[in-house]
C-alpha cells in the first residue's frame, strides 16, 4: 500500500570543486566565489574554451562513488543489514572515455589497476561493482538520462519507496570533468568563452563544466521512524515531463517543464505560493534560461516573479548526469541553514528572465519548501520539491 | 497490432489494486528492426556517422505506427541501451586522443536523450523522457521503469525502446513496444 508522507533523505554527500562534504558545498555556495580555473587535467589549446570547475585532488570515478556512497550511508547511520535491503540507483555518464581520474594538483597520475575490479567495464557492472563495495544488496538501476539521469534516480528511488516495492535506496551520481564531453560541448558552442557562467542574467554566454560526485540515502517515513533515523529533509514531490518539441534544445514556452513542476506540487499536496526557493536548472545559455522562465511562470503564475531563484551551476558548474544529486544537496543544505545561495555572475536584468534572482549576497530563507529543477537534452525535465522532514 | 499486441507483460506488487491487488501493463503495439525485408534504418537528419539513432527513430516509428498512444494521454519513452551510441563515442575519443577537433553534430547526438527527444517531438509524445543503461533482461529493466511511471502518475502509456549491440557496441537491431495500462483478472 502506498505511503502518502514525504519521503525522508536520512543521509547525503557530495564532493565538488567546492570541495568535500555538504558543509564545503554550502560555504561554497554562500561565498559565491565560482569554482571554475584553467583546466590542467587535458590539453584545452584547441578548444575555444579552457576553463572549469576542477576539484584539484579526486580518485578515479568509482573510487569517488564508492566514496559519497559509504559517506551518505554512514550519515545515515545505516548498519550493514539496512544496507543490505537497499536498492541502488546509478547516474553517470556511459561511453569509453567517461571515467576519468585520478588527478593530484589537477593532473593525471597513473595507478596499476588491481586485479579483479571491473569499474571500467560497461555501466551494468560498474553499478554492481559499486554496489558490492558499498553493501547494497537490492537491486541497481542505471540512469543515462543526460542532466536529468541524478534527478531523475531520485524521483524514481521517491516512487518506488511510496509504492512499497523497497524501504530504502540509495542514488549516486557522478561525472568528472574529461577530455570527450568537453570537447563535444566546446564543440556545441555551448561552453560560455567569458569563462563565467550568468544564468538568467544579460550578458550570459553559456555553460562551463564541473565535477560532481553526489550520493543521497532516501527511505520510506515508517522505516526511518522504526529505527530512530534523523532525516536532514524530505522530498516533498517530484515530477518528470517531456516537451515533445526539439531534441536538443528546450521548448521555449516551458510548458514541459512547468508540467514537471505542477506535478511535484500535487504529489506534495502544495500551492505554488508554498515554494520559498527554487535552484533553478539554468546553465548560463540565452534560450534555455529563458525557458526556465517562462516556465515558472506558467507553473508558479505570480508567485513567480517573487520567489528567490538562483543556479548555484554559477558556482560549481554543470556537472552533468550528477547535476541534479548534486543541487539536491546543495539545496537540502541551503534550507537546513536557512540561507539562500547567489546566483554568482550576474551583470544585470534580462527582460526574458522576470525573476527574482538572488544577485548580491546569500538571502535568508522565509519558506519551508524549495525546488531544485533539472533539464535535459531530448526535452526531459525534472522537477523535486523538498521541505524539513 | 502485433500478434503480441495485449499480452500482459508483467505484474507489480503492491500496486493501486492495494493489498492483494495485482497491477499489469499490456503490449499495445510492438515492432523490430529489423523485420524481414528491411535493409539500413533510413538516415536520420541531423545525426551522423552512427545507425543508433536512426535504427531507434525507425522502430519507434514502425511501432507508433501500428498504434499511437491515446488521444490525449501523456506518453513516456524508455529508451534502454548497454553501450548507447558507442560508434559515435569512439569517434570521439579517438579523435580526442589524436588531438583533433570534432564536428558540432556530435554534441547534438552525444547522449541518447537526442534521438529520445526526436521521437517524442515527431510524435508528440510529452511524458517523461528516460535513458537506462539495463543492469538486468533490458525489456524486464524497461518494462520496470514504464511501470513505475505509470503507477506514478506521470505517465498514462509508454513507448518502450531496446536497442541491441555487437559485442564491440555497434548497434544491430531494436525492439520498440507501446506499454499501456492494465489490470488483470
Amino acid at each position: 500500500m502506498d505511503e502518502r508522507e514525504p519521503v525522508p533523505i536520512t543521509g547525503t554527500y557530495a564532493v565538488s570543486a567546492l570541495g568535500r562534504g555538504v558543509d564545503a558545498q554550502l560555504d561554497g555556495v554562500l561565498r559565491a566565489a565560482p569554482a571554475f580555473r584553467p583546466v590542467r587535467r587535458f590539453d584545452t589549446t584547441v578548444r575555444r574554451v579552457g576553463v572549469a570547475a576542477t576539484l584539484p585532488d579526486v580518485d578515479t570515478l568509482p573510487d569517488e562513488l564508492t566514496e559519497a556512497v559509504t559517506a551518505a550511508c554512514a550519515a545515515a547511520a545505516l548498519t550493514a543489514a539496512h544496507r543490505t535491503g537497499s536498492a541502488f540507483f546509478l547516474a553517470t555518464h556511459g561511453g569509453p572515455g567517461t571515467l576519468p581520474g585520478p588527478f593530484r594538483a589537477d593532473r593525471p597520475i597513473a595507478v596499476a589497476p588491481e586485479a579483479g575490479r571491473d569499474e571500467r567495464g560497461p555501466l551494468p557492472a560498474l553499478a554492481g561493482h559499486l554496489a558490492r563495495r558499498c553493501g547494497l544488496g537490492g537491486p541497481t538501476r542505471v540512469y543515462t538520462t543526460a542532466c536529468v539521469s541524478a534527478s531523475t534516480a531520485v524521483a524514481d528511488a521517491a516512487a518506488l519507496i511510496r509504492r512499497g516495492d523497497r524501504e530504502r535506496v540509495v542514488v549516486a551520481a557522478g561525472y568528472l570533468v574529461e577530455p570527450d564531453q568537453f570537447a563535444l560541448f566546446d564543440a556545441g558552442r555551448a561552453l560560455a568563452d567569458d569563462g563565467a557562467v550568468r544564468p538568467f542574467s544579460a550578458g550570459r554566454r553559456g555553460l562551463l563544466l564541473g565535477d560532481g560526485v553526489a550520493a543521497v540515502v532516501l527511505e520510506s517515513a515508517g522505516a526511518a521512524r522504526r529505527r530512530g533515523a534523523s532525516p536532514v529533509a524530505a522530498l516533498h514531490g517530484w515530477g518528470r515531463a517531456g516537451d515533445a518539441y526539439h531534441p536538443c534544445q528546450p521548448d521555449p514556452t516551458g510548458r514541459g517543464l512547468a508540467r514537471a513542476v505542477g506535478a511535484a506540487l500535487r504529489r506534495a499536496g502544495l500551492e505554488p505560493a508554498a515554494v520559498g526557493y527554487v535552484n533553478a536548472n539554468a546553465t548560463g545559455t540565452g534560450f534555455g534560461d529563458a525557458a526556465e522562465a517562462a516556465a515558472l511562470r506558467l507553473a508558479l503564475g505570480e508567485h513567480a516573479g517573487r520567489v528567490p531563484v538562483s543556479s548555484t551551476k554559477s558556482v560549481h558548474g554543470h556537472a552533468l548526469e550528477a547535476s541534479g544529486l548534486l543541487e539536491l544537496v546543495v539545496t537540502v543544505q541551503a534550507l537546513r541553514h536557512g540561507t539562500l545561495p547567489v546566483n554568482a555572475g550576474w551583470l544585470g536584468p534580462d527582460e526574458t528572465c522576470p525573476l527574482d534572482v538572488v544577485t548580491d549576497a546569500p538571502r535568508p530563507a522565509v519558506g519551508r519548501y524549495a525546488l531544485s529543477l533539472n533539464a535535459a537534452f531530448g526535452g526531459a525535465n525534472t522537477a523535486l520539491l523538498v521541505g524539513a522532514p | 497490432m502485433t500478434g503480441a499486441a495485449d499480452r500482459a507483460l508483467g505484474t507489480v506488487p503492491g500496486g493501486p489494486g492495494g493489498p492483494g491487488g495485482v497491477r499489469t501493463s499490456r503490449v499495445l503495439a510492438e515492432a523490430r528492426w529489423p523485420e524481414p525485408g528491411d535493409g539500413s534504418p533510413p538516415p536520420l537528419p541531423g545525426f551522423v556517422h552512427s545507425s543508433f539513432a536512426p535504427l531507434v527513430a525507425a522502430v519507434a516509428g514502425r511501432c507508433l505506427r501500428r498504434r499511437t498512444p491515446p488521444a490525449g494521454s501523456r506518453c513516456a519513452v524508455v529508451l534502454v541501451s548497454a553501450a548507447g551510441d558507442r560508434p559515435s563515442a569512439d569517434h570521439v575519443r579517438a579523435t580526442v586522443a589524436a588531438g583533433g577537433r570534432i564536428g558540432p553534430l556530435f554534441f547534438f547526438q552525444s547522449v541518447p536523450n537526442s534521438v529520445a527527444g526526436h521521437v517524442a517531438a515527431r510524435w508528440g509524445l510529452d511524458g517523461p523522457v528516460v535513458c537506462l543503461s539495463p543492469t538486468g533482461n533490458p525489456r524486464a529493466d524497461a518494462v520496470a521503469e514504464a511501470e513505475l511511471l505509470l503507477h506514478d502518475g506521470d505517465a498514462d502509456v509508454a513507448l518502450l525502446v531496446l536497442v541491441e549491440h555487437a559485442p564491440d557496441g555497434a548497434p544491430t537491431g531494436a525492439v520498440a513496444v507501446l506499454l499501456g495500462e492494465g489490470t488483470s483478472p
